[in-house]
C-alpha cells in the first residue's frame, strides 16, 4: 500500500467516525426535545397545533445539530489535513508524508506498510472515541423516552386530531370521565366528505345523516347521552367508553352525563342544500303563431355535493275557463357521474311531437336532483318559461297590412248631429214655409231611419240572430207598442225564454245587454214618426232619449282584462242589517315584527352572562344550549356564544370577554345613531 | 284596530283569478256573521310585491301550473315565518290535476311537506262547528274533477299553527257566485270561510 493510499484509508475511518457522530448528535437533540415536550404534555396539556409545531423543532434540531458536527470537522475531507493530522502523531515523518501527498516526490519514500497499519488503527481510535459521548447522551434520552408513557411520546412524535385519549395524565379515581373527549365524525358517504375526529368537541358541524362518535377514557358504566328525547348509554370499548349517534336536521344540544358531571356538546346540523337550477333558453316566455318548429333548451344546475340527476320537463295545459286538460312528460333525462357539482344541460323541444292547437300552453323548465338518499333527494327546479300557441284571429290587430285610414261611412249621421240639424230646423220654423219645413223634416228622418236601422242590425247580431235587412222582412220591424213588447220580441228571436223577465226582479243576459240599445231603438222610431210628420220639435225629446241611451250602452261596453277582475263592493253594514258604507278599502299598516322571542333571549343570555362569574362551567352549558336555540335564526349571535364557550372551556377570559360583547351586539342588533338628545335629555327608546 | 282584509294572491304563472266573485262572497260571509271590522272589497296582491306581507291571509287558486318565481317564494316564506296563513284551493278539484301536483310540490318546497289535517283541529270549530272536518261541495257530491269526496284538508304547521291550508275541494267553484244569490240557499255554504278567517286572525 502506497502513503497516500494509506493516507485515504485513515480519511475514510474518520469520515465515518464524523458521520456516526453527527447522526448521534442530531438523533439525541430530536430525543430530547421529544423528551421536554412529552413531560411538559404530560403536566400541562399543549394543543395540537403547539404540538405539531414541537414535532416540526425536534426534527428540525436533529437536522441542525449533525449539520454543525459535520460542518465542525468538515476538514476530514482533505487528504493534506488528515496526512498533516498523522505527521502531528508520528513525529518522525518530518513532513515527508505531507510532502508525499501534496505530490512532491522524496526518497526513500515514506510509505511502509507497518507504518501505514498504525495510522488506520490510529484514525479507528479517533473516530470509536468520538462517539462515546453522543452514544452515551442518545442512550440517556432513549432511556427517558421508554420510560415516559407511550401514548405521551406519541402525542409530541406524532401529533394528530383525537389523540387526546392518548394523553398520559393522573387522574384522581372521582373525576369525571368526560374529559378527555374526543368526538369522530363520519359524513354520508353519498356527499364524498372525508370524516375528521376532534379534540374536546364544544360543537360539531356537519351534515344531517353523519354518525357522530364522541369518547373518552375510562369505564362506560353510568355514562349517558341525552340526545333530543333520546338516553343513548356509552358502550364499552377496552378501557375506553363510546356513544354514536345520527346527527338529524335539528339543532340539538347532546348532554353527556357522567355521574354528577355532565358536559354538553352542541350538534349544528348542515343541511344539503337542493340543487341550484338556472334556465338559460328560452330566455322568456312567448306567444307563438303556430305549434310547430323546434324550441333549443339550454339550462346549467350546481350543488353543493354532487347532482344526481337532470332533465327537462314540460307541461302542455290545454282549454280554458273552468275545462283543461293536460300533459307531462321529460327532455333528455342525465345522469352525471357522481359528485358533479355542475352540470350543464341542453336539449330540443319540437314542437310539432306535441301536436299543438290554438290556445295551448307549454310550461317548460329543467330540474335537477342531487344524490342526498338521507334526507332528499334534494330537487331543484328553474324557473318555469311558457310558451304559448296563439289563438284564431288573435293577430288580427297586427296582421293588418300597412294602409291609410279606411273612409269614413258618410252614409250614415250620428244622432249628435241628427239632433242639432233638428234644433236648427225648429229654430228657423218660424220663417220658413210648411211645405219647406216638412220636406227639410223628411230629409232627417230619412237619415234617423238609417240610423235606427244600423241600431237593430247591432241588436240583433248580438241576440244571436242574423242580420235582418229591416225593408226586406214584412214583420220586422213593425213598431213595438211597449218596451216589454219589443224585449219579448228579441229575447223570442234567441228563442232563450218566453219571458224575458223571468228572473224574478233581477235582470236577464239578454236584457242587461240590450236594454240601452232597445231603448235608443224605439226613441229612433218614435222621433222618426214626429219627422216624418214635419214636427222636428216634437221628434227633439225622443231624439235626445236616443242619444242618451246610446251612451248609456256604450259605458256598458266593459271589457275585463286580466289581472283585474270585476270589483263587487259588499255593503258591509246592509249585510249587517246597518245601514250603508263608504264601499272603500282602509289602508293596511304592517304588522309588527313579534319580538318577544328576542326579548326573552336577551334576558336568558343577561342571566348567563350572571353566571359566568361564580359557575364558569354551568355559563358554558348555558352558553351553549342558548347557542343551539339560536342558530336557527341569529346565526351571528350563536356564533359569538360558540366561541365565548370554546373561550370559558379554555380558560381564556379576555377572548371569552370580547366573543361575549360581540354576542350582546349581534343580540342587540346595529348601534342607533341619534343627532340630539330628546327634549327632557332622555335617550328616546 | 285595522280592518280585515281579503287579499287573492297573484301568482306569474297561473290562472290565479280564476274565481273572481270568492272574495266578495266571502267580504259578505264575515259581515253577516261576525263583527269584525272587515273592508268591503277584497284586493288582488301580487306576490312578487312586499306589501303581501301585510295582509294575514291569503287565498290562492287557479287551474295552470303554480310555479313560484324566486321573489314569490322568497316572500312567501317570509309570510309564513311572521305567521301568515296561506290558503291554497285547488280549482281543478282534481289530485291527478296539474295545479295539484305543482302547487303542492311548490308549496313542499318553499314552506314544508303537506299533512292531512286532522278532523278535530281547531280550525273547525274556530266560529263554525264542523264535526266531520271540512265541509263537502257540491263538485265532490256532483263527482266532479277527481270523483272524491277529500275527507281532509292538507296542511303545513309552524309551531303548532296552520301556515298554509290546503284544499283539494274546490271551495273556489263552490263560493264563486254573487252574495246577493246566498238567499236561495238552506244553508250558506260559505260558512267554513268564516272559520279560515277566524283562524288566521286568532291563532
Amino acid at each position: 500500500m502506497s502513503a497516500i493510499a494509506a493516507v485515504r484509508t485513515s480519511r475514510t475511518v474518520l469520515a465515518l467516525g464524523v458521520a456516526a457522530r453527527a447522526l448521534a448528535w442530531g438523533a439525541t437533540a430530536s430525543a430530547a426535545m421529544l423528551v421536554a415536550g412529552a413531560i411538559a404534555d404530560i403536566m400541562t396539556p399543549i394543543p395540537l397545533g403547539a404540538r405539531i409545531a414541537l414535532a416540526a423543532t425536534a426534527t428540525l434540531a436533529g437536522v441542525a445539530s449533525a449539520v454543525a458536527v459535520t460542518w465542525r470537522s468538515r476538514r476530514v475531507v482533505s487528504l493534506p489535513r488528515v496526512a498533516l493530522w498523522i505527521e502531528e502523531r508520528f513525529p518522525s515523518l518530518q513532513f515527508a508524508l505531507v510532502t508525499e501527498v501534496e505530490g512532491l516526490r522524496v526518497w526513500p519514500s515514506v510509505a511502509t506498510p507497518a507504518s501505514s497499519a498504525d495510522w488506520t488503527r490510529m484514525s479507528r481510535t479517533r473516530a470509536i472515541r468520538g462517539l462515546g459521548a453522543p452514544l452515551a447522551a442518545l442512550a440517556s434520552v432513549s432511556l427517558m423516552l421508554a420510560i415516559l408513557p407511550a401514548g405521551a411520546v406519541a402525542r409530541v412524535g406524532a401529533p394528530r386530531a383525537g389523540d387526546a385519549l392518548d394523553r398520559a395524565a393522573s387522574r384522581p379515581s372521582g373525576a369525571s370521565r368526560l374529559a378527555p373527549l374526543v368526538a369522530s365524525v363520519t359524513p354520508p358517504v353519498y356527499s364524498g366528505v372525508r370524516g375528521s375526529i376532534t379534540d374536546e368537541p364544544t360543537s360539531i358541524e356537519t351534515l344531517v345523516g353523519s354518525e357522530v362518535v364522541l369518547r373518552g377514557r375510562g369505564d362506560a358504566r353510568g355514562i349517558v347521552a341525552v340526545v333530543g328525547s333520546d338516553t343513548v348509554p356509552a358502550r364499552r370499548a377496552g378501557d375506553r367508553w363510546s356513544i354514536g349517534f345520527s346527527v338529524t336536521a335539528r339543532a340539538t344540544a347532546v348532554r353527556l352525563v357522567d355521574r354528577g358531571f355532565a358536559r354538553i356538546v352542541a350538534i349544528e346540523p348542515v343541511t344539503d342544500l337542493e340543487p341550484s337550477v338556472t334556465l338559460l333558453r328560452p330566455v322568456h316566455d312567448s306567444v307563438l303563431r303556430a305549434g310547430t318548429g323546434r324550441i333549443p333548451l339550454v339550462a346549467e344546475a350546481a350543488d353543493d355535493y354532487g347532482i344526481d340527476s337532470a332533465a327537462f320537463e314540460y307541461i302542455v295545459s290545454s282549454g280554458e275557463g273552468e275545462t283543461f286538460k293536460f300533459r307531462s312528460g321529460t327532455l333528455k333525462p342525465t345522469r352525471p357521474p357522481a359528485q358533479t357539482r355542475r352540470l350543464a344541460l341542453d336539449a330540443s323541444l319540437f314542437l310539432d311531437s306535441l301536436a299543438l292547437r290554438p290556445g295551448d300552453i307549454v310550461h317548460l323548465r329543467a330540474i335537477a336532483r342531487d344524490g342526498n338518499v338521507v334526507t332528499g333527494p334534494g330537487i331543484g327546479a328553474s324557473e318555469t318559461r311558457a310558451l304559448r300557441i296563439a289563438r284564431a284571429g288573435e293577430y288580427d290587430s297586427v296582421s293588418v297590412e300597412a294602409a291609410g285610414p279606411a273612409s269614413e261611412d258618410k252614409s250614415v249621421v250620428s244622432e249628435r248631429m241628427l239632433i242639432m240639424l233638428a234644433e236648427a230646423l225648429e229654430k228657423r220654423r218660424p220663417s220658413l214655409q210648411r211645405p219647406v219645413v216638412v220636406g227639410e223634416s223628411r230629409t232627417i228622418a230619412a237619415d234617423q231611419t238609417r240610423l235606427r236601422k244600423t241600431v237593430g242590425e247591432v241588436i240583433f247580431t248580438r241576440l244571436g240572430g242574423e242580420s235582418v235587412e229591416e225593408s226586406a222582412t214584412e214583420d220586422v220591424p213593425t213598431k213595438a207598442k211597449s218596451m216589454e213588447e219589443l224585449l219579448r220580441r228579441a229575447d223570442s228571436a234567441t228563442n232563450i225564454s218566453n219571458d224575458p223577465l223571468d228572473f224574478g226582479g233581477g235582470e236577464s243576459p239578454v236584457v242587461a245587454v240590450n236594454k240601452p240599445l232597445l231603448e235608443a231603438y224605439n226613441a229612433m222610431w218614435e222621433a222618426s214618426t214626429q219627422l216624418e210628420l214635419g214636427e222636428p220639435g216634437k221628434a227633439l225629446p225622443h231624439m235626445r232619449r236616443a242619444l242618451a241611451a246610446i251612451q248609456k250602452a256604450r259605458q256598458a261596453e266593459r271589457l275585463y282584462l286580466r289581472g283585474r277582475p270585476p270589483r263587487l263592493v259588499i255593503d258591509v253594514n246592509k249585510a249587517r242589517l246597518q245601514g250603508k258604507d263608504k264601499g272603500a278599502s282602509g289602508a293596511r299598516l304592517p304588522r309588527l315584527p313579534a319580538d318577544s322571542a328576542l326579548r326573552a333571549r336577551a334576558e336568558r343570555f343577561g342571566r348567563i352572562i350572571d353566571l359566568v362569574a361564580g359557575d364558569p362551567a354551568a355559563a358554558v352549558d348555558s352558553l351553549l344550549l342558548l347557542r343551539v336555540d339560536a342558530l336557527g335564526n341569529q346565526p351571528a349571535f350563536a356564533a359569538a356564544l360558540g366561541d365565548a364557550a370554546d373561550a370559558l372551556r379554555r380558560g381564556q377570559g379576555a377572548r371569552a370577554t370580547d366573543a361575549l360583547s360581540r354576542a350582546r351586539r349581534a343580540l342587540s342588533g346595529p348601534i342607533v345613531a341619534r343627532d340630539s338628545l330628546g327634549r327632557w335629555g332622555v335617550a328616546p327608546p | 284596530m285595522s280592518e280585515f282584509v281579503f287579499a287573492t294572491a297573484q301568482y306569474e304563472s297561473g290562472d290565479w283569478d280564476s274565481a273572481p266573485l270568492v272574495p266578495a262572497n266571502i267580504v259578505d260571509t264575515i259581515a253577516r256573521y261576525t263583527s269584525i271590522p272587515v273592508a268591503p272589497t277584497g284586493v288582488v296582491v301580487p306576490l312578487s310585491d312586499e306589501r303581501m306581507l301585510r295582509f294575514p291571509l291569503l287565498y290562492l287558486t287557479g287551474h295552470l301550473p303554480v310555479r313560484f318565481s324566486a321573489v314569490e317564494r322568497r316572500n312567501v316564506q317570509r309570510f309564513v315565518d311572521r305567521g301568515g296563513l296561506l290558503f291554497v284551493d285547488d280549482h281543478n278539484h282534481d289530485i291527478d290535476g296539474t295545479f295539484h301536483k305543482t302547487a303542492t310540490e311548490e308549496i313542499t318546497r318553499t314552506v314544508g311537506p303537506l299533512r292531512e289535517l286532522r278532523n278535530d283541529h281547531p280550525l273547525y270549530t274556530a266560529f263554525f262547528r264542523f264535526p266531520d272536518g271540512p265541509p263537502a261541495t257540491s263538485h265532490e257530491l256532483n263527482g266532479w274533477g277527481d270523483n272524491l269526496v277529500h275527507k281532509h284538508l292538507l296542511a303545513v304547521e309552524r309551531r303548532g299553527r296552520i301556515a298554509v291550508l290546503y284544499s283539494n275541494k274546490d271551495y273556489s267553484s263552490e263560493w264563486n257566485y254573487h252574495p246577493d244569490s246566498k238567499r236561495f240557499l238552506s244553508v250558506d255554504n260559505t260558512r267554513f270561510a268564516v272559520n279560515i278567517v277566524l283562524y288566521a286572525l286568532t291563532a
